[in-house]
Order: structure tokens, then C-alpha cells, then sequence
């Protein structure tokens, strides 16, 4: 990473700046095939994040974090507060699949998944058809104020808060069910929160996506900052082969340049013309280097019109450019342990997960005792009340009955048994307990609620220790 | 420079706001919960929203204190 710090180094002045005096990135089209697959990704992605919100399951969104009755529905599973820990294990999954793919791959993410490129993409799209390319856009952006200008860009504005309005939309489509969400829109009732939500998220995509770009990745990004400690020398990274352009110059296409000492580059800027970020890939691997490959892409294509063989720019490591290792000498290097590591704790972590959330228990059962104890004089009965909360947190509705043991002769009373509880809610149930002073210790005496369900598929049975406290007698 | 020094406040105190609000709202229930002594009337959604943005302007104003300890003592003495 030297030639990171002597780029940081020089750039200090530049760097300084967040937000403006840095100079507006225009970058330029490049089609090929990693521009290809990026918007592969993007149209993934987007159909997911759009799309996702309209399916129903069960009756019901498919996908819907309801906090409002603080329940996830992820089409058949309902996630309540207590299942917190598979919130964890999932980003403990991504984090580590993030760690995974940043050994093997480099900024795979950032290059053609993470929400900032993807509606960066979206919106320099827009940009594209409305204002022109590069050249066309630099143009535009020095030309005076005039009404030509003016409806230009309004257009483009116009199109980009079109897009973030439907963004943010869809967010909140994922908290508060979208199609009486749409209903509110359409009649503009929705509540303020909602209202509120939405503006705020199309605010924030139409800042990131239109206006601070790069500098999200470059100024904003904590994964930038420490994507260095999962790269080694084996890690793909787009490089530029010194060896093979330097000493770069411009020659006409049917010169030698060999005999007049010339490397394969042809110096004409195209790789830092697409580059969103604004850099030049010939000065080494930089941080601010999302991996998008652009300057792969623009690079093969000038190479094809000079005649000379593709890969000047290419996805390669710094082990495999010193050695000169072909493409399937790169791929053996992937297994090293590193990535055996990282692959091994992740499918551990993926196959635990995925055994407990299959062996979830779909019932829970929490008892709270009152602090009242009964007992009346010269009455051999102590009495002690309890409120049993029975959480069904599947979406198949069952009945259950509730019963005590661990005393001589208990007697449990509650409510008429059995006790019928919906589909994904929960009842708190008052029960009382009697027992037989004799038959008990003075002070704290263990009893055992069995909480069953009657008939159904499925036989549940779950047991939860209480305590049942006798007065010491004075 | 000010702009600059607004996001490094802004920003990192948005992440570990959100964060704090996901830990602190999965474990707590706004409507079992009291404020000042007294039950709370809002919506869910309200203390939801308005936690937030509570959360975020506490982790703004540590940001804020890291950014006027990294001060230099040039700049201070100016």
C-alpha cells in the first residue's frame, strides 16, 4: 500500500475539500463487458429493492418489518424482539461475506452492488440522456445562465426527484404495508412519520446519488477506510501493467513504437475520463478506487482499435503482475488460508443459523409472578397469582392449555381452558395457584408451569420454572 | 473546511445513531415504557422517529467534542 500514501500525500490539497472546490467529475460513457455486469447488478438489485414490497405471503406482504406492532414478516417467518440474536447472526453473515469477497475480489461490493454505485449509475443515466455525454455535459455546465440551460437542467432535477420520490416511497413500503401506503399517497393522507420518511430518504438518495458522488466513497465510506486490512498480495485489484505500457506516449496507429521504446500505452486519458472517481489507475492501487472497472472497460476498447491485445487495465494482484501469472495461476493462488478461514467460519456461522431458525420453537412462554401472596387465617390454603405471557409467534393460530406441578396437591385456576391464541400475537394469561400450606416449605418452593397445545399438527410442550412463596409462619 | 467538519460530525453520528436505535428500540418497548414519570401517549412510530433523531444528535455532540479536541493548539491560539 506505498503508493497509497505517496498518492494521499500529493493529493492533500484536494483532499482537504469535502464539500466543493473539488473539481465536478464529468465521467465519461464506457459500455464493455464489467459495464455490462454492472448494470446486470443494478437491474438485480433494483427489481429486489423495488419489487420486493408488492409480493404477498400468507395474506400479507411478504416483507414487512412492522415496527409498529414490532413484528418481521420475511414471507413464511415472523421475527418478534426476542429473536434479535438472528438479527445479529445475519449481520455477522454479511459482514464476513464482505470480508470474504474483499480477499478474493477486491471491492467487488463497491464496484457493482453497494446503493451508491447502483443509483449513482441510475441517476448518471438520466444525466446522459438528458444532458448529453461528457463533452456535452462539461459544455453545458460552463455555458452562461440561458433558457436552454435552465430547462435542461430542470429536466434533469426533474427526473432525479422522480426517482428518489419512488425510492423513498418504496422504503417506507417496506415498514408500513405499500399498498395502503399507495392508497394514502394517492389521496394524500398519509400520516406525518410516513410523510416525513419518505421525503427523507428521497432527500438523502437524491443528495448521494446526484450530487456528493464519489465523495460518498471517497470522504463519507468507513469501508474504504479499512478495506486495506482484508487485502493481501493475492487480492484482485484493477491494475494498470506498468511493464508492459511504460514509457507511455502517443504514436499513430501504424508507427513502430517498439523501435522508438514505447510501452502499449497510448497516454489517451480515456481510463481517467470514465473513472467516476477521478483517478488515474496508471498511478497504482488507490483507496479511492471503487472497483467499478470502468477503466477496464475503456482501456480494452482503445486497445482494440490500436491493434494490441487486450488487459493493459485488468483485474489482477500485485503477486500475480510481479510473477507474470496467468489468469489460472491467479485462481489457484485464491486458495490460500486466508480465504479457507474465512470461508469455513462463515458456512459454520450459515449452517448454525440456519439449524436454529429451522428448530425454532414457534411458542414462548415468560411467567411473572405477583408479588401478592393469599393466605388467610387459620386457612390452611396459600394462594399465589401469576401472569403467564404466551407468545404464538408463528402465523398458524393454536389453542393451549396451561397446567402446574412440583407441589402436593396444586390446583391451578385461570380462564376457560384451553385458551385460544392467533396466529402471530401473544396473550398474557392471570393465573392463580392454591396449595396446601402442609405441603409446602416456608419461603420459596419450586413449581413448573407446562404450557401444551391441544390438537394441531404440530406437539408442542413447553416447560417454564416459577416460584411459589409460603409466608413463614410468625 | 466548516462543511467538511459538519459531515464528520453529521455523518458517523447518523451510522452509530441508527445503530443505537436499533439496539435500543428491539430491547425496550416505547409504550411499556414511562418518560418523566409519565406513561407515554405517543404512536410507536413518533417515539420511533423521535428517538432517532434523539440518538443522532447525542452521537453528533461527541463528534463534536473528538472535533474540537483535534483542534491544534495553531489553530486555537489564533
Amino acid at each position: 500500500m506505498q503508493s497509497v500514501q505517496t498518492q494521499e500525500a500529493t493529493a492533500e490539497p484536494a483532499e482537504q475539500a469535502l464539500y466543493e472546490v473539488r473539481n465536478k467529475i464529468h465521467p465519461r460513457a464506457v459500455s464493455g463487458k464489467f459495464a455490462l455486469s454492472r448494470w446486470f447488478f443494478v437491474w438485480a438489485t433494483q427489481l429486489v429493492f423495488y419489487g420486493l414490497p408488492w409480493l404477498s405471503w400468507n395474506d400479507r406482504q411478504a416483507v414487512l418489518f412492522d415496527l409498529v406492532h414490532r413484528k418481521f414478516y420475511i414471507f413464511g417467518l415472523v421475527f418478534w424482539p426476542q429473536d434479535i440474536v438472528y438479527l445479529s447472526v445475519l449481520l455477522i453473515i454479511s459482514a464476513y461475506s464482505l470480508f470474504l469477497f474483499t480477499a478474493v475480489g477486491g471491492r467487488l461490493w463497491c464496484g457493482y452492488a453497494c446503493p451508491q454505485t447502483v443509483y449513482t449509475e441510475i441517476f448518471m443515466w438520466i444525466e446522459r440522456r438528458i444532458e448529453g455525454d461528457r463533452m456535452k455535459r462539461m459544455k453545458l455546465d460552463k455555458a452562461s445562465l440561458n433558457v436552454r440551460k435552465v430547462v435542461i437542467k430542470a429536466a434533469k432535477h426533474g427526473a432525479w426527484i422522480a426517482v428518489a420520490l419512488w425510492t423513498g416511497f418504496t422504503f417506507v413500503g417496506y415498514f408500513t404495508p405499500i399498498t395502503e401506503l399507495a392508497g394514502k399517497v394517492l389521496n394524500w393522507s398519509m400520516g406525518p412519520w410516513e410523510r416525513f420518511w419518505v421525503f427523507f430518504y428521497a432527500f438523502a438518495t437524491y443528495g448521494n446519488a446526484g450530487w456528493m458522488r464519489e465523495q460518498v466513497c471517497k470522504y463519507m465510506c468507513p469501508y474504504a477506510r479499512f478495506q486495506s486490512a482484508m487485502f493481501d498480495r493475492d487480492t484482485l485489484i484493477i491494475s494498470y501493467d506498468q511493464e508492459r505500457g511504460e514509457p507511455r506516449g502517443s504514436r499513430s496507429k501504424r508507427a513502430d513504437y517498439k523501435a522508438r521504446g514505447l510501452g502499449d500505452c497510448v497516454d489517451c486519458g480515456i481510463c481517467v475520463q470514465v473513472c467516476p472517481t477521478g483517478i488515474d489507475i496508471r498511478n497504482g492501487l488507490q483507496y479511492e478506487c471503487i472497483g467499478c472497472a470502468a477503466c477496464i472497460d475503456g482501456c480494452n476498447q482503445v486497445m482494440d482499435k490500436m491493434g494490441y491485445p487486450r488487459g493493459l487495465v485488468r483485474y489482477s494482484s500485485e503477486n500475480a503482475l510481479e510473477n507474470h501469472l496467468d489468469f489460472a495461476g491467479m485462481i489457484r493462488r485464491v486458495v490460500r488460508p486466508r480465504i479457507l478461514i474465512y470461508t469455513a467460519v462463515l458456512w459454520t456461522i450459515i449452517i448454525v443459523a440456519a439449524f436454529a431458525l429451522t428448530n425454532r420453537v414457534p411458542v414462548k412462554v415468560d411467567v411473572i409472578r405477583d408479588r401478592i401472596t393469599m393466605v388467610a387465617p387459620d386457612d390452611p390454603v396459600v394462594e399465589n397469582v401469576y401472569r403467564l405471557q404466551v407468545m404464538n409467534t408463528s402465523e398458524i393460530p393454536r389453542q393451549f392449555r396451561i397446567s402446574a406441578s412440583g407441589l402436593d396437591g396444586i390446583e391451578l385456576e385461570s380462564q376457560t381452558q384451553p385458551i385460544f391464541i392467533d396466529g402471530a400475537s401473544q396473550r398474557v394469561i392471570p393465573v392463580r395457584l392454591r396449595a396446601d400450606k402442609r405441603q409446602t416449605r416456608p419461603g420459596a418452593n419450586r413449581v413448573l408451569f407446562t404450557v401444551e397445545t391441544v390438537g394441531g399438527d404440530e406437539q408442542i410442550v413447553i416447560e417454564e420454572d416459577a416460584t411459589f412463596i409460603t409466608p413463614r409462619s410468625e | 473546511m466548516t462543511t467538511r467538519r459538519l459531515i464528520w460530525i453529521l455523518w458517523p453520528s447518523f451510522i452509530v445513531g441508527g445503530i443505537a436505535e436499533v439496539l435500543f428500540f428491539t430491547a425496550f418497548d416505547p409504550l411499556d415504557m414511562m418518560f418523566l414519570g409519565y406513561p407515554i401517549t405517543w404512536s410507536r412510530e413518533a417515539v420511533y422517529s423521535v428517538g432517532f433523531f434523539v440518538f443522532w444528535a447525542i452521537c453528533a455532540a461527541s463528534s463534536t467534542a473528538t472535533c474540537l479536541l483535534q483542534l491544534t493548539s495553531e489553530k486555537i491560539n489564533r
